[in-house]
């Protein structure tokens, strides 16, 4: 029995030691739940700093397409037949008449018929997001397309 | 821990998990209190807002890009309530930029700011300059009086500006009336505006946006309003506009209207009408459009049109074979149709004719017995062939059918086709009588007039395309008949002619119907005419309303169309016949 009392003795820990454990657990515990809390406050504040430039970007988006407009008019309004018709009269221009012309026969010249304003032939749909599924799919998202369409490409081509 | 603290910790550990625990329980108890959905809608409220993405309105150009309606910024003044200082210094100072009511904008920038009231509209469509004075003032003021302490120290502050795009038209009143306008809520009225408002609207989309920026979502994309662009070419359209102001001057006349039309294609490269309007002050309509006066003549306005209606007679009798060319006719200078006697705008007899001397001196007793001569039924078929009585289809709002009136209506009598026959009886638009004589100078076939040469929907340019409308005579007699009048111009040495290119074309003068019968005093004098007759490039339509100096189309209507066919061959590059032919030649 004392034998017994003796080797429980001897391999008890001091309480003094059992107290730093307890503590030290605590600190860990503390530790990781701080570590998770600064992460996630890192993340999120990244996260509303990028919201908060997107909807920056958005404003600004609205201010140029409306800045374009009022260059467009404005170029209208310089450009106006009225307009130019003063500048040419200064200039010393004025209206040609049938006698006054002389007629250059061009081979292979066609006349203009009209003229092409559209700038971009390529088809778009109305509505459809511009941002490729990289910046809009979730983890969760991109492993389950993983998993369940392996043959999907890794990475979708930026459309242009 | 000496025994003596050890109830000390415990019972401030009791103490702080009792008011953790208090806190939690009231955590709970407002979450699930009826309180709780006005707590939760009120958060709800500053959570964002719906915004409505509004497309700017697609522009308007003529054939060569230059740009007739456009868009520009406008603001939207309104004042944020809890930091309005002083609202009669807002509206002195409204009232001074933008003319706005003093009593009010006073009225609005006084009231109490609540939870209903948070903003006041004050005044909109203020100007990139006025916003600019607003601007200046303000900070005059915070410069002069901002360290005062005085309770009612004038000031600016609370005014907020809300851009937005509105209508801008940097040509103003040139092709006014083929344009339209948009009013301030954004629909168009008249013209292309209101025959395309939807899409040159676009499609506005309302989102919700949240304030939140972890909750920021990506706007959807909302397209442009579709562009248009015309067949109107602007030198053209500034040039004819030009003559025709000048026609009414000297002619005296009342108003007036000229369309020029490729024949070939529909394509309307002018149509000047009056009055117009400059399209930046279309508030103004009410003013210049008085008594039912429509916005566009050319489409919206019916009337007889005399004489130039000659040439849909003559060419369905040509079609039809009753008449030929030589065909020999007695003028005695009245004839007899349904028990009305028709005579000569002279009252005169021309002894004998042919056709070509029928049209040349516009003989009415001639031209109603080549309609006896094709007969009731047909005459009035080859009419609605030429679409005289049906809308054109022109793509402009406003269009009138115009009336023919058929057998077997009721207010039809046999004599109206002797007065049908030169253009009395029957009303009809200048646009119409445009589509009625292409098909004469396009060879028989009659294209529908066009406005819009394409449209520019999301990066897509699509052209539109000429649209035959029917062919209502045949080649030859089309060939015959322009042949004819070409002649028929030469020989009586018209003022019309123009030197190095041969034209086709027809004067006409109508008397005018009233509530007592027709008025000779006042007419309607008009000129049809198109060239160059071996490849007609232009078809030009005069039309003078009342004119004072002479009442005859040959007097005050041909010397316009030269005038517009002189510069017409200039600004649309078409050399003279012969340098024309020397050209085909060599090529």
């Amino acid at each position: 029995m004392n034998r017994v009392q003796y080797l429980t003795q001897a391999y008890h820990q001091a309480p003094w030691r059992k107290q730093l454990q307890y503590i030290g657990l605590f600190l860990m515990g503390l530790i990781l739940v701080a570590l998770v809390a600064g992460i996630y406050l890192s993340v999120t504040a990244r996260a509303a700093t990028v919201g908060r430039d997107i909807q920056k970007m958005h404003d600004e988006i609205e201010i140029t397409e409306r800045e374009i407009e009022d260059l467009k008019t404005e170029l209208a309004l310089i450009t106006s037949n009225r307009k130019m018709e003063e500048r040419a009269g200064q200039l010393g221009f004025h209206p040609v008449s049938a006698e006054e012309l002389a007629y250059v026969d061009l081979p292979g010249f066609t006349k203009p018929n009209q003229v092409t304003l559209a700038l971009s032939p390529s088809p778009r749909v109305a509505g459809a997001s511009v941002l490729s599924p990289e910046y809009t799919q979730s983890l969760f998202e991109w492993l389950r397309e993983r998993v369940f369409e392996p043959a999907a490409p890794l990475m979708i081509e930026g459309l242009p | 821990m000496t025994s003596e603290n050890t109830w000390r910790y415990t019972t401030l550990g009791l103490l702080l998990t009792a008011f953790a625990l208090f806190i939690v329980v009231q955590i709970l108890r407002i979450q699930l209190s009826p309180q709780a959905e006005v707590f939760r809608n009120r958060g709800e409220i500053y959570s964002g807002s719906w915004r409505t993405l509004v497309p700017a309105r697609g522009q308007i150009y003529d054939r060569w890009g230059h740009q007739l309606a456009g868009n520009t910024t406008v603001y939207e003044v309104g004042v944020e309530l809890t930091y309005v200082q002083n609202p009669s210094t807002i509206a002195l100072a409204l009232n001074a930029v933008t003319g706005s009511e003093y009593d009010k904008v006073f009225a609005l920038a006084s009231q109490e700011p609540s939870d209903e009231a948070v903003y006041a509209r004050l005044a909109d469509f203020v100007t990139e300059e006025q916003k600019a004075k607003l601007e200046q003032l303000a900070a005059e003021m915070q410069t002069a009086y901002g360290r005062s302490k005085e309770k009612e120290r004038p000031s600016l502050a609370g005014l907020r500006y809300i851009p937005h795009l509105q209508r801008s038209y940097p040509e103003k009143d040139l092709a006014s009336n083929i344009l339209g306008f948009v009013n301030r809520e954004g629909k168009g009225f008249f013209g292309i505006e209101e025959q395309f408002n939807d899409e040159l609207a676009g499609d506005p989309q309302t989102v919700w946006v949240p304030a939140d920026p972890n909750r920021v979502e990506e706007l959807p994309e909302v397209p442009d309003g579709a562009s248009l662009i015309l067949t109107i070419d602007r030198a053209v359209q500034a040039e004819i506009e030009g003559i025709l102001d000048q026609a009414i001057d000297e002619s005296g006349s009342e108003a007036g209207t000229i369309v020029v039309m490729d024949p070939s294609n529909g394509e309307i490269l002018a149509m000047a009408t009056t009055p117009r309007l400059d399209l930046n002050e279309f508030w103004r309509y009410g003013e210049i459009f008085v008594d039912s006066t429509p916005f566009n003549r050319a489409v919206s306005k019916i009337y007889e049109p005399g004489s130039v209606f000659k040439v849909l007679t003559m060419a369905s009798a040509l079609d039809n074979g009753s008449v030929k060319p030589d065909t020999p006719f007695l003028d005695t200078g009245a004839i007899e149709v349904g028990g009305t006697v028709i005579i000569n705008w002279n009252s005169g007899a021309w002894g004998p004719q042919d056709m070509l001397g029928c049209l040349q001196h516009s003989l009415n007793v001639c031209l109603a017995w080549v309609a006896t001569q094709l007969g009731t039924n047909d005459f009035y078929n080859y009419l609605q062939g030429f679409g005289i009585g049906h809308l054109t289809g022109v793509d402009l709002a406003g269009e009138n059918p115009g009336r023919l009136k058929l057998p077997g209506d009721s207010d039809w009598y046999e004599a109206d086709l002797g007065t049908n026959s030169f253009g009395q009886g029957v009303a009809v638009t200048p646009v119409q009588m445009v589509m009625a004589v292409s098909a004469i100078a396009n060879e028989g076939k009659m294209v529908v007039p066009r406005i819009v040469l394409s449209m520019i929907d999301q990066g897509h340019q699509y052209n539109t395309s000429t649209q035959v409308a029917g062919m209502p005579i045949t080649q030859e007699s089309a060939q015959t008949l322009t042949n004819m009048l070409a002649t028929s111009l030469e020989v009586e040495s018209s003022v019309a002619l123009i030197e190095g290119y041969r034209v086709a074309g027809k004067t006409g003068t109508a008397e005018i119907p009233t509530p007592f019968g027709y008025t000779s005093s006042q007419t309607h004098a008009s000129f049809v005419g198109w060239g160059p007759v071996d490849d007609p490039q232009f078809l030009v339509y005069i039309w003078l309303e009342k004119p004072s100096v002479s009442p005859w189309g040959s007097v005050v209507a041909a010397p316009v169309f030269k005038q517009v066919v002189e510069r017409l061959v200039v600004l649309l590059n078409i050399p003279p016949d012969d340098v024309r032919q020397r050209m085909m030649d060599s090529n």
